[in-house]
């Protein structure tokens, strides 16, 4: 741990560190740290190549994975442990991770708008950006999802009173994709990351429009079908080894949550009958009312899993020479910049949407089987949470170990920050690091649809070929995504 | 105008009950042909495979000519499946050798 040439540090940006990601991924070809002396002469490999490997990978897990068909097999290994009884402690806890919560949008809020602190040592920036985005939501995935109870804007709103109208129920969860994208395209185009004032104003805005929005239609309708972040963890946690149950705690394999079978134990997950059907319940409700509910339960929700994995590859995509140039012509042509960046985030997400849509049509058809094509997008869509999960772990787990240090500094003196904190280089071998995190998302990946295919097919050849279009699709991301990681950091441009 | 408040509901009505969501909701093609699953109504479009769903979803409750015929069934699938593995391996292999093929281009 070293107080680091600054120039040599990844920008305090989400694209800043896709970019650091991509170098450190052409292991030693364009290393970062231009001063490694005597280093051995560095094998070069071509970012095709990367991404060819990548697109292998995948499919060399889909046949691997294929060797698998015995069905009490595959579900002995996604059976969930047994159930902890949750002591009268947790009530504590949740009251103190709530309080932890409303501090800490305070503390984004107070010192993003009253201290005069650069970026890399204002608290705000470190909080949202570090300790949240970036260390809090790779805990939702990895242990469990917290956030019902750490969720500030719900404790804020649970003091307000509700009118409790009606969301009109054929909105479903729409809303919430809207806002997705909405908030991602808000992050792509606006320096959040480097203004803390901004940041301030933005939280300032959002919990005005949530607290309104819980207001008017009631807390739960709020945060359970139109409060994005709200969904994002519900979605992210549903992956997690510990899920809730009414009982207390369920621990079982990463992504077995996603699969978890209906029956009178509901998201316990253990079976009624071995006839016990796919319920992707995850466990993830805090409230009874979930219950008997799958996490995906419906187009709307496939939209949003496809939503978040397609942001994930968008943020990367900004940053490239290919959108400069796609994106150039359109400016000079007279299009407002911050409508081109709208339309290439909603025609990417129309593009995944309907990728996804025509896999699952056409693995109706190479399974040979009657069962609709959007039962089939429905019961696959949670199959694409871990690579999701896969991509953010990669993108901001060398962001937090750079940035955490510099984090306890200031969280020490959150009012006097040092001026210049120390940050964490870290190795040129920790590309390999976060490669293999994006590796283990589809790995894990191709799991869950393998089990959800042998839940919903017949026999043991049907299911193998209802994949054939999720694999070819799949590569084709994974090469995509790889290929985007390795590109040359370029700024977007424009904004 | 009806103001009539419209109840708010879940977002997506689900099956909710064990038999229902034991049989995935279904479309059949225009003339194509039907194998239906006496127990369950499940349309499968040949018969191997519905010989299949019932010895995998009622094994309670089958005659015994459906028994016989789901273990016959089910000896054909394994066979099939051999042959399947055998074709996997095979690609595994052909996999592994064309990307060291490629690498050992590309890195020359
Ligand atoms: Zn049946």
């Amino acid at each position: 741990m070293t107080a680091p040439d600054r120039s040599l540090l990844p920008a305090l940006t989400r694209r800043g560190l896709v970019a650091a990601l991509g170098t450190t991924l052409l292991v030693g070809v364009a290393s970062a740290h231009a001063g490694s002396l005597g280093s051995v002469t560095p094998v070069s490999v071509p970012s095709w190549l990367f991404a060819l490997t990548g697109g292998a990978v995948v499919v060399a897990s889909f046949l691997f994975t294929s060797l698998l068909t015995d069905r009490d097999l595959i579900r002995a290994v996604n059976e969930r442990g047994p159930t902890v009884q949750a002591p009268r402690a947790l009530a504590l806890g949740r009251r103190l991770l709530a309080a932890v919560g409303v501090v800490g949008l305070l503390a984004v809020v107070v010192v993003g708008l009253f201290v005069p602190a650069p970026p890399v040592a204002n608290l705000a920036v470190l909080l949202v950006w570090v300790a949240w985005w970036a260390g809090y939501t790779t805990t939702v995935y990895l242990v469990g999802n917290t956030w019902p109870a750490l969720n500030p804007f719900r404790t804020l709103a649970g003091s307000l009173p509700t009118l409790d109208r009606p969301l009109p129920a054929r909105l479903a969860t729409w809303p919430s994709v809207v806002g997705l994208l909405a908030l991602v395209w808000l992050e792509v185009v606006s320096p959040l990351a480097d203004a803390p004032r901004l940041l301030a104003g933005v939280a300032v805005g959002y919990t005005l429009l949530t607290l309104a929005g819980a207001v008017v239609f009631g807390s739960r309708t709020w945060f359970e079908r139109v409060d994005p972040v709200s969904r994002v963890f519900r979605f992210y946690g549903a992956l997690a080894p510990v899920q809730r149950v009414r009982e207390g705690f369920v621990v079982g394999l990463p992504g077995a949550g996603l699969l978890t079978h209906g029956g009178t134990e509901g998201v316990v997950g253990r079976r009624r009958s071995p006839d016990g059907p796919v319920r992707a319940d995850g466990g993830v409700a805090s409230t009874a009312a979930h219950r008997g509910r799958s996490l995906v339960s419906g187009g709307d929700d496939v939209a949003f899993v496809v939503a978040l994995l397609w942001t994930t590859t968008f943020d990367g995509f900004v940053s490239t020479q290919v959108w400069a140039d796609l994106a150039g012509p359109a400016v000079e042509w007279g299009a407002p910049p911050l409508a081109v960046y709208l339309a290439a985030l909603v025609g990417g997400f129309g593009l995944f949407f309907g990728g996804y849509r025509l896999a699952s049509a056409l693995a109706r058809r190479s399974a040979g089987s009657y069962v609709t094509s959007v039962e089939l997008e429905r019961r696959f869509a949670v199959a694409l949470l871990p690579i999701a999960a896969g991509y953010h772990l990669a993108h901001f787990a060398g962001y937090f170990l750079t940035f955490s240090p510099a984090l306890a500094a200031v969280l020490a003196a959150p009012l006097s920050p040092p001026a210049n904190p120390l940050l964490v280089v870290l190795p040129d071998w920790f590309g390999a690091i976060q490669l293999s995190f994006v590796v283990l998302g589809h790995l894990l990946g191709v799991w869950v649809a393998h089990s959800v295919a042998f839940e919903t097919f017949t026999g043991r050849l049907q299911p193998l070929r209802s994949q054939y279009p999720y694999v070819v699709v799949m590569a084709a991301y994974t090469m995509t995504s790889m290929w985007l990681l390795m590109q040359p950091y370029t700024a977007p441009p424009f904004l | 105008m009806t103001t009539e408040p419209t109840p708010t509901v879940e977002p997506t009505p689900t099956v909710s009950d064990d038999t229902a969501s034991d049989r995935p909701p279904t479309s059949v093609p225009d003339g194509a042909t039907v194998e239906a699953c006496p127990y369950c109504e499940r349309p499968f479009p040949t018969d191997r495979l519905r010989a299949l769903h019932l010895g995998e979803r009622h094994a309670d409750r089958l005659t015994p000519e459906e028994r016989a015929t789901f273990e016959e069934t089910e000896d054909e699938e394994i066979d099939d499946l051999f042959v399947y593995h055998l074709k996997v391996v095979a690609l595994i292999v052909l996999v592994v050798m064309g990307l060291s093929y490629v690498y050992a281009f590309a890195l020359a």
